[in-house]
C-alpha cells in the first residue's frame, strides 16, 4: 500500500527552507544573545515545563514512589465528586472576588495620588509601597497573625476603641476567610503602583491641557483620560492578581491551615495535603490541573471582556 | 574583542549553572562503600529539638550519639539535620515526593505510630531481620505494635507518651483551691475547680486568668479524652465503623464545649489550633491555670521555672474510670538499596532506643520508656509528677490504627474546632464528620 501524501514525510517546500535558513542564520548572528539566554530556558524547561507536563501525566496515574498504575480519568472523577474540592473552590473564588478588583482598585487610587507629586515625593511613596513586596509572605502571615490576635492585637484594639466587640478574627467560620481578604487587600499592591505610575507617566499632557481647556474638571479629566487609557496595564493587573489570589496558599497554612473547620481551605493548600499529607501525587495533579484550567478560563473570560471593552 | 568576552562569559555561565544543576541532581553517592560485611558510608538523620543542654543545645543528645556511634563504626559518618516537629511530617511528604528521603527520621511521640501511607507507598524498610525474638520482647507489646503492619515490624519504637492534665498550683493557691486528692477528680468536681480558678486579675471587669484551655489540631490528641470520659470512641474496636456520633460521645463534647461557651471557664481561644498559644498562656503569661498535655510538657514547664505543678488525671464522666490517650515515638528507615548500609543503621537504631538512652530520655524528656529494661531501671525514682503520669498510663487507649487515619482525623478535628466555637451542636458536627469518615472506612 502506497502511503497517502499526508502521512509521508514530505521535504520543506523552497520558500520554507528559506525561512529556517533565514532563522538559522539570525540564530548564529545573535549566537551569543542565545548563549546568555540559554541558562534561563535551560531553568526554566527542568523546573516549569517538565513538572508542568509530568504533573499533567500523573494526573492521570495512581503515582507511587516505586511503581504507578494508569487509571484514566479516574482522579478527575474523583476530584469533582469530592465535597473538600467543592468547598476549596468556593473559597477560592470568595477570596479572588473580593481580593482582585479591591487590590486593583487600590493600585489605581494609590498611584492616581502619587504620580501628581515632586520627583522626592514620588520615589519615596514609590519605595514605601513597593517595600512589602520584597518581604516575605511568611514574615507578612506573622504579623498580621498578630494583628488578628484575640487577647493582644492590634485589630481588636481599635475596635474596643470604637465600642465594637473584639473577635476572635482567625478561629471563627464566618470571620477567618475576610480576616484573610482584609489582610490580602490592605497589603499595599507595590507592582500595581509601579506599574500603573509608569502607564500614567507614558499619557502625553496634552491630552490633559486639551481637556482643561474644554472645562473638564481634575475628576472627569481622571476617569475619561487616564482610567481608559490605562486598560492595558489594569488588564494586565487583573490577570497577574487572578492568578495570585488563586494560588493564595502562604498565609492559608500559617495562619489558619484551612481552618476553622474548612472555613478558609483553598485550592492550593488542598492540592498540598493531597500530595506532600496524603501522597495522592496522582489526585493532587488532578486537582492541579483543574485549577490550571479554571485559571485559564476565568483569564480568557476576562481578557475577552476587558480587551473588547478596550477596543470600543 | 568585546564580542569575544560576552562570548565566553555566556559559555562559561552556561556551563557553571549546568553543571550546578546536575551536580545538585546527582544521589551523594561517591562515599558509599557496599559490601555486607562492613558497610562505610554517609547515613542522613533527621531529627527534632529535644531536651537543651545548659547552652540551649536542643540536638545535644543526638551530637554526643553521633560522636560515640562514628568511632565504633569508622568509616561511617552520621549526618544530622533539624528539623522542627510541627514541620516534620510536610518535610517527610515532600521528600518522598522528589525521591530525596533521609537514612532515618523520627516518628512524633503525639501521633499513632508509623505512617501507614509510607508503608503503602513502600518507602519505608521492615526491620525483622535485624531484631531477634529476645530483643523484641524487651520492647512493651503496645510500643511495638504501633510500628507494626501486616506482622511486618516497620520502625524502632523509643519512647512512649500518655496525656494528662498539668496544674499551675500557683494559681491553685493565689485562688485558694484545693487541686483534686491524688490527682482525679469527677466531672463535676472539674467543673467546680475551673469556676473558681477563673477570674478577672487585674480587676478591669473581665476574667483574664482561666480555669483550662487546650488546642485543636489535626494529628494532636490533648483534648481528645475529654471526649472519652463517657465511653465515647472514634471507631468501632475493628476500626469499620464511625461512633463518635453515639450518645456517649456527644454528651462528652457537649460538656467539653460548654467550659467555654456557657460556664466561660476557659478562654475565647479554646478550640483554636493555636499550640504555641496554648502553651505560651499556660508557662509564660500564666493565664491558664490547667491544660492537658503529653508528658513532655511537665518537664518543659519545670525549665520554664514552673516549678509548682501538679499532674492530675482527665476528669471522670459517666465511665467512671479516668481515661487517657497514648502515643508511642521512635524511628523509621528509609527505602535502602544497600544491606549492609542497612545493617549499620540498624546497629545505630539499637543504640538510639538502647535501655540506658530510654532512661536518660525518661528523666530529660518526660517520656515513658518503650522498654521493659528501662522502666525496670526506674528512672523517675525522684520525679513525683512522671510518677503520677505514669499511673495514668495504665489507663491509657491507643489511637486506632487505619490506613485513612490521617484523613479520618482531619475530619472529626476539624468538625470538633466548629463544636468547641459554639457554632456547630456535636450532633450536627458529627453527623458531618459522620459523612466523610464513613467513606473513608469503604477504602
Amino acid at each position: 500500500m502506497n502511503p497517502s501524501p499526508a502521512t509521508t514525510n514530505t521535504p520543506p517546500t523552497k520558500p520554507q527552507q528559506s525561512r529556517i535558513k533565514a532563522l538559522l542564520k539570525t540564530m548564529w548572528k545573535e549566537r551569543a544573545a542565545y548563549l546568555f539566554l540559554l541558562p534561563k530556558m535551560v531553568l526554566f524547561l527542568a523546573f516549569i515545563l517538565v513538572p508542568v507536563i509530568w504533573a499533567f501525566v500523573i494526573s492521570f496515574q495512581e503515582y507511587g514512589v516505586f511503581e504507578s498504575e494508569w487509571v484514566g480519568v479516574d482522579n478527575f472523577v474523583k476530584t469533582f465528586e469530592s465535597d473538600a474540592f467543592h468547598v476549596a473552590l468556593l473559597n477560592t473564588l470568595k477570596y479572588t472576588v473580593f481580593t482582585v478588583p479591591l487590590q486593583v482598585l487600590i493600585a489605581l487610587g494609590l498611584a492616581s495620588l502619587i504620580h501628581p507629586l515632586g520627583r522626592f515625593s514620588q520615589s519615596f511613596f514609590r519605595g514605601a509601597f513597593y517595600l512589602p513586596t520584597v518581604t516575605s509572605m511568611v514574615i507578612i502571615a506573622m504579623v498580621w497573625r498578630w494583628v488578628y490576635n484575640y487577647r493582644y492585637g492590634l485589630f481588636n484594639y481599635f475596635l474596643e476603641f470604637l465600642g465594637i466587640p473584639a473577635q476572635d478574627w482567625l478561629n471563627q467560620s464566618d470571620t477567618a476567610m475576610w480576616a484573610l481578604i482584609i489582610m490580602s487587600v490592605l497589603i499595599p499592591p507595590g507592582v500595581g503602583i509601579i506599574m500603573y505610575l509608569a502607564g500614567m507617566g507614558a499619557i502625553p499632557e496634552s491630552l490633559y491641557e486639551s481637556a482643561k481647556m474644554d472645562g473638564a474638571n481634575a475628576f472627569q479629566r481622571w476617569w475619561r483620560i487616564t482610567v481608559p487609557l490605562l486598560k492595558p496595564t489594569t488588564l494586565y493587573l487583573i490577570m497577574l492578581s487572578l492568578i495570585g489570589s488563586f494560588q493564595v496558599f502562604t498565609q492559608i497554612i500559617l495562619m489558619t491551615g484551612g481552618g476553622p473547620g474548612n472555613a478558609t481551605e483553598t485550592l492550593v493548600h488542598l492540592i498540598y495535603k493531597s500530595a506532600f499529607r496524603d501522597m495522592e501525587f496522582g489526585l493532587a495533579s488532578a486537582q492541579a490541573v483543574v485549577l490550571f484550567v479554571i485559571t485559564l478560563i476565568f483569564g480568557v473570560i476576562q481578557y475577552r471582556l476587558l480587551y473588547r471593552k478596550g477596543e470600543e | 574583542m568585546k564580542n569575544k568576552w560576552s562570548k565566553t562569559v555566556a559559555v562559561v555561565t552556561t556551563l557553571s549553572l549546568l553543571s550546578v544543576a546536575a551536580i545538585g541532581c546527582s544521589k551523594d553517592t561517591a562515599t558509599d562503600t557496599q559490601t555486607a560485611e562492613k558497610w562505610t558510608g554517609k547515613i542522613v538523620l533527621w531529627d527534632g529539638p529535644r531536651w537543651a543542654d545548659q547552652g540551649g543545645n536542643k540536638y545535644h543528645w543526638l551530637e554526643d550519639q553521633k560522636k560515640s556511634f562514628e568511632a565504633s563504626h569508622p568509616g561511617v559518618e552520621i549526618e544530622i539535620v533539624q528539623v522542627p516537629w510541627a514541620e516534620l511530617n510536610d518535610k517527610l511528604g515532600v521528600s518522598i515526593a522528589g525521591k530525596s528521603w533521609p537514612d532515618v527520621a523520627p516518628i512524633d511521640i503525639s501521633g499513632n505510630g508509623v505512617n501507614p501511607t509510607f508503608i503503602k507507598q513502600k518507602v519505608i524498610e521492615p526491620l525483622d531481620s535485624f531484631f531477634d525474638a529476645k530483643e523484641k520482647a524487651d520492647f512493651y507489646p503496645n510500643a511495638l505494635d504501633a510500628y507494626t503492619q501486616d506482622g511486618k515490624m516497620y520502625g524502632v519504637p523509643a519512647a512512649m507518651t500518655v496525656h494528662s492534665m498539668l496544674l499551675n498550683l500557683d494559681i491553685f493557691k493565689e485562688r485558694n483551691v484545693e487541686p483534686p486528692k491524688d490527682g482525679k477528680w469527677t466531672w463535676d468536681e472539674f467543673t467546680d475547680t475551673m469556676k473558681k480558678l477563673t477570674y478577672d486579675k487585674d480587676g478591669d471587669g473581665k476574667n483574664d486568668v482561666y480555669g483550662i484551655s487546650t488546642y485543636i489540631k489535626n494529628g494532636y490528641y490533648e483534648a481528645w479524652p475529654f471526649l472519652y470520659m463517657d465511653g465515647g470512641r472514634p471507631l468501632s474496636d475493628d476500626a469499620t465503623k464511625f461512633t463518635f456520633d453515639s450518645a456517649d460521645s456527644l454528651s462528652a463534647m457537649k460538656k467539653v464545649a460548654a467550659l467555654k461557651n456557657e460556664l466561660q471557664v476557659a478562654p475565647k481561644e479554646m478550640g483554636s489550633g493555636d499550640v504555641g498559644g496554648t502553651w505560651k498562656a499556660f508557662s509564660a503569661q500564666k493565664t491558664v491555670a490547667v491544660e492537658p498535655w503529653a508528658t513532655w510538657a511537665i518537664s518543659a514547664a519545670k525549665k520554664a521555672n514552673m516549678n509548682n505543678i501538679m499532674v492530675a488525671s482527665y476528669p471522670t464522666g459517666k465511665s467512671g474510670k479516668p481515661v487517657t490517650i497514648g502515643g508511642v515515638g521512635g524511628w523509621m528507615v528509609f527505602h535502602q538499596e544497600s544491606e549492609g548500609k542497612k545493617q549499620v543503621i540498624a546497629d545505630l537504631l539499637k543504640q538510639l532506643t538502647s535501655t540506658d538512652n530510654q532512661v536518660l530520655s525518661a528523666q530529660q524528656y518526660g517520656t515513658f520508656p518503650s522498654r521493659k529494661s528501662a522502666t525496670e531501671k526506674n528512672p523517675f525514682a525522684n520525679d513525683p509528677q512522671m510518677q503520677a503520669a505514669q499511673k495514668l498510663s495504665e489507663s491509657a487507649v491507643m489511637l486506632p490504627r487505619h490506613a485513612q487515619w490521617k484523613k479520618i482525623d482531619e475530619a472529626i478535628q476539624a468538625q470538633l474546632q466548629l463544636v468547641l466555637n459554639g457554632e456547630k451542636t456535636p450532633e450536627d458536627a458529627m453527623k458531618e464528620a459522620k459523612k466523610s469518615v464513613d467513606e473513608l472506612l469503604k477504602k
